[in-house]
């Protein structure tokens, strides 16, 4: 039994570890910053729709759902236009997080939260879901799983 | 903060807990331990999936164990189902199949419970329909396939009450096994989702099931044959 239990955990560990070494993250440029009124001009101008994920490297909840984000991107990122603003965040930290998960869309800098107040959010993680020219359609607020952003993102395409 | 996940996993133990209640009070059962090994296999369940779910997504869970509480970021289903299901087998492993046969319906009804708590959580919704009886979801109407996924598992979890009597030893658990995988199977059409969907393990899931009915009933035969 005891061997049973230390091979376990000896397996376990490797596997974590398998996936610590997939995970190495390579310096990245900085994030661009941008002000609450030229992100508004942003979605305003916007001809397709625009999910907006506010999320921060410390944020436990952004690391769930992050990988989804990177899903969604490459299923819909040719119809739909994803943002990501980083939020009370260090530069390192939003580059490991983004070369952890593979969060290559947009994204922008935000180190005051200015961008989730000018949108009323509070907290992190938040989604918006947008339609062409800026309407906003939906926000989940906290993590969001699977099925409800693939009916918001269907709901947008419609 | 936000209770909706909570209120939905209440209600999947609350209808387990009417069950096996229902049970003892019909003489079906004397043991009081069920709810215990029900609660005790779902939260087993409940932790082997989302550990499962972190590490395929990336998440290192030595680094990150407070992630492990974010339930609602993913739970992988087939090794949730593993974990539940060695649990049981492990605290049952000296009366396996009576103590399955037992927990089975309540199982099937606590995750009747947990889908039709999507009404709590916002998460009903499914494919676009034009049926009578769709839900209204922004301008769209949707397939409410949480609660169809629900009713289906509640007249299973109800069909296998009312017949375990008449049924050979294990064959209650087996086919509950196979009516959760098959429930999910069905109603996988209606949801939409990123690709993602553990359906080869739903496949499992009702072969191993199917395999067990079958299993149970040529054993009971050939005891039967073997005592006449």
């Amino acid at each position: 039994m005891r061997h049973t239990l230390v091979l376990g955990l000896v397996v376990s560990l490797l596997v974590v570890g398998c996936v610590q070494s997939v995970t190495n993250t390579t310096p990245a440029d900085p994030l661009p910053t941008i002000s609450p009124d030229d992100f508004a001009a942003l979605l305003d101008a916007s001809d397709t729709p625009v999910v907006v994920n506010i999320w921060a490297s410390w944020c436990g909840p952004c690391r769930s759902e992050a990988p989804l984000l990177h899903k969604a991107v490459a299923i819909y990122g040719s119809r739909i236009r994803f943002i990501g603003v980083d939020v009370n965040d260090t530069q390192d930290g939003a580059a490991d997080f983004i070369a952890q998960y593979g969060l290559d869309f947009e994204q922008y800098f935000d180190p005051h939260s200015s961008i989730p107040t000018a949108l009323r959010s509070t907290g992190v993680p938040h989604t918006f879901f947008f339609a062409p020219g800026g309407e906003l359609r939906f926000a989940q607020h906290g993590i969001i799983d699977e099925r409800t952003l693939a009916v918001r993102i269907d709901d947008l395409l419609r | 903060m936000e209770f909706s996940l909570l209120a939905a996993a209440l209600l999947g133990i609350a209808m387990a807990f009417a069950v096996l209640r229902l049970e003892r009070v019909h003489g079906v059962t004397d043991r009081r331990d069920l709810v215990d090994l029900v609660i005790g296999a779902s939260v087993v369940g409940l932790a082997v999936g989302r550990i499962a779910a972190m590490i395929l997504q990336g998440t290192n869970p030595l680094a990150h164990p407070l992630d492990l509480f974010f339930v609602r970021g993913g739970v992988d289903t087939g090794f949730a189902s593993l974990g539940a299901l060695g649990f049981l087998a492990w605290t049952a492993r000296h009366d396996f199949w009576p103590t399955l046969d037992l927990v089975a319906p309540a199982a099937l009804a606590g995750l009747a419970g947990w889908h039709a708590g999507c009404v709590f959580r916002g998460s009903c919704a499914g494919t676009v329909s034009t049926l009578p009886w769709a839900l209204h979801d922004g301008a769209l109407a949707r397939h409410p396939v949480g609660l169809y996924a629900a009713l289906l598992l509640l007249g299973g979890a109800a069909a296998l009450v009312i017949w375990r009597r008449s049924l050979p030893l294990g064959v209650t658990a087996s086919l509950a096994l196979a009516i959760a995988a098959a429930v999910r199977l069905a109603t996988e059409p209606l949801r939409p989702g990123l690709g993602s969907s553990p359906v080869p393990w739903y496949w499992a899931g009702l072969t191993v099931g199917a395999v067990g009915v079958v299993i149970r009933v040529i054993s009971a035969r050939s005891r039967n044959i073997t005592d006449s």
